[in-house]
């Protein structure tokens, strides 16, 4: 069987992987050779099914627990609250926690906003997936701050974080609960960071989490709640949360 | 913060590993063929991957842990289910050698789509639990947990164009198995 024999290349073209050129000769062949066309039918059938009829399940519960317990991952006291969720989530959290009361920082921990994680990443999801992902897109914030004036009652703090790696793509308004809150669009790679800012009266914990995907870190800072969510590493995101805090302008 | 060092290594293995527990517990299920098994092979693959999290390169996390979950597997099968492991080469030279002889190529008793297309999950998963290892982790892999080929080739540790043969073969096999299987299809 040599390696451009059709009955195995239509695999790879329904897999779609396949180069433009191998994958026209492909569909030249299957318009000439119905024995071809019948392959590529049965195997079209049998991956349909295969992912209605096998869906990808979870990991059993307990499963997760075992292995932190295994590896010395142990719940901190303090995000027991978080016990409705996985328990790996509130662990990061811990984790997280500690590390940024171990390195100075006054990050208040009030109370957990699991619903408002929720939202953030919502907010995040819906604004990947709009035809942009910010209503002002400038990588000036002279620009991106005054556009916010007269849109929500407080405009944001806006840092430039270029030289940090996290150039300003822009902002948009989103909702979180019912309260339109000001959102700033960075970049990292080709990744993009929202980082929503939520006037006093949500205060929430300083934590770190990780909602279908995606990485979230959040402080309150001068009564202000910071919610960053993004698919950069969790690492990444920490760094542009602590670059952010560093750059803060005093108001 | 009494051991950074452990820190570090505990917050990188809950966002490198712990995201990907369900892909870990799947690929390990359908290796051994048992679910308590299967999370006796995640939590040892876990460990591994504890104390080797400061190797990971950072660019691929899931490939990076089903690998370690297969070797964990193939550890295990090795002291459970020798029988499992067959020499994939020797395998490979049978097929050969019918490809060749054009048992391969006259696809007697290959169903038409339709019908595959009527199997159930039990009917698929005993199909599938039949396929020999290699077969059946690269078909797992691809059209269950929809890896792509590359990271197939990086999970399974062969070139792409093996992995692209070994998939041809577990799913001409099960479309075989399928067929003859069928309920009122005279079995």
């Amino acid at each position: 069987m040599t390696p451009t024999d059709p009955r195995l290349l239509v695999h790879a073209y329904l897999d779609g992987e396949l180069d433009p050129a191998h994958a026209l000769e492909i569909e030249r062949q299957l318009a000439d050779d119905p024995a071809l066309a019948a392959e590529r039918d049965r195997v079209e059938a049998l991956r349909r099914v295969i992912a209605q009829q096998l869906p990808r399940e979870g990991a059993p519960p307990g499963l997760a627990r075992r292995i932190e317990s295994a590896i010395g991952l142990r719940p901190a006291p303090a995000p027991a609250r978080f016990s409705s969720r996985p328990s790996w989530r509130a662990l990061a959290a811990s984790i997280a926690v500690a590390a940024f009361l171990g390195s100075g920082a006054t990050w208040l921990a009030v109370s957990p906003g699991p619903a408002d994680a929720d939202m953030v990443v919502a907010n995040h999801l819906r604004a990947l997936m709009a035809t942009q992902p910010v209503d002002v897109g400038s990588s000036d914030q002279h620009t991106v701050k005054p556009w916010f004036n007269g849109r929500i009652p407080e405009a944001p703090r806006v840092v430039d974080l270029a030289s940090e790696g996290f150039p300003l793509v822009g902002g948009r308004i989103d909702v979180i609960g019912r309260t339109p809150v000001a959102t700033l669009v960075y970049r990292r790679r080709q990744h993009l960071i929202s980082l929503s800012e939520v006037p006093a009266g949500r205060t929430i914990a300083a934590s770190q989490a990780q909602i279908a995907g995606y990485n979230i870190v959040s402080w309150t800072d001068n009564g202000v709640a910071y919610w960053a969510v993004s698919d950069v590493a969790a690492a990444d995101l920490d760094a542009f949360a602590k670059a952010f805090r560093a750059g803060a302008p005093e108001r | 913060m009494g051991s950074p060092k452990s820190e570090d290594d505990q917050a990188r293995f809950a966002s490198v590993v712990l995201p990907h527990l369900a892909d870990a517990y799947a690929l390990a299920r359908w290796l051994t063929g048992d679910r308590a098994d299967a999370e006796d092979v995640v939590q040892e693959a876990c460990l591994r991957a504890f104390r080797g999290i400061g190797g990971f390169a950072g660019v691929n996390a899931r490939a990076w842990v089903l690998t370690i979950v297969r070797h964990a597997a193939y550890t295990w099968l090795g002291k459970n289910r020798s029988a499992a492991l067959v020499m994939v080469d020797d395998l490979e030279a049978v097929e050969q050698k019918q490809a060749n002889a054009g048992a391969f190529g006259q696809e007697p008793q290959t169903p038409e789509a339709a019908l595959i297309a009527k199997a159930d999950a039990r009917r698929l998963e005993a199909a599938i639990a039949e396929l020999p290892v290699p077969f059946r982790e690269t078909l797992v892999l691809r059209d269950v947990q929809g890896l792509d080929y590359r990271e197939i080739a990086e999970v399974t540790k062969v070139p792409i164009g093996t992995v692209m043969s070994r998939l041809a073969r577990a799913r001409r096999r099960l479309m075989e198995r399928i067929g003859t299987d069928a309920p009122g299809g005279g079995a």
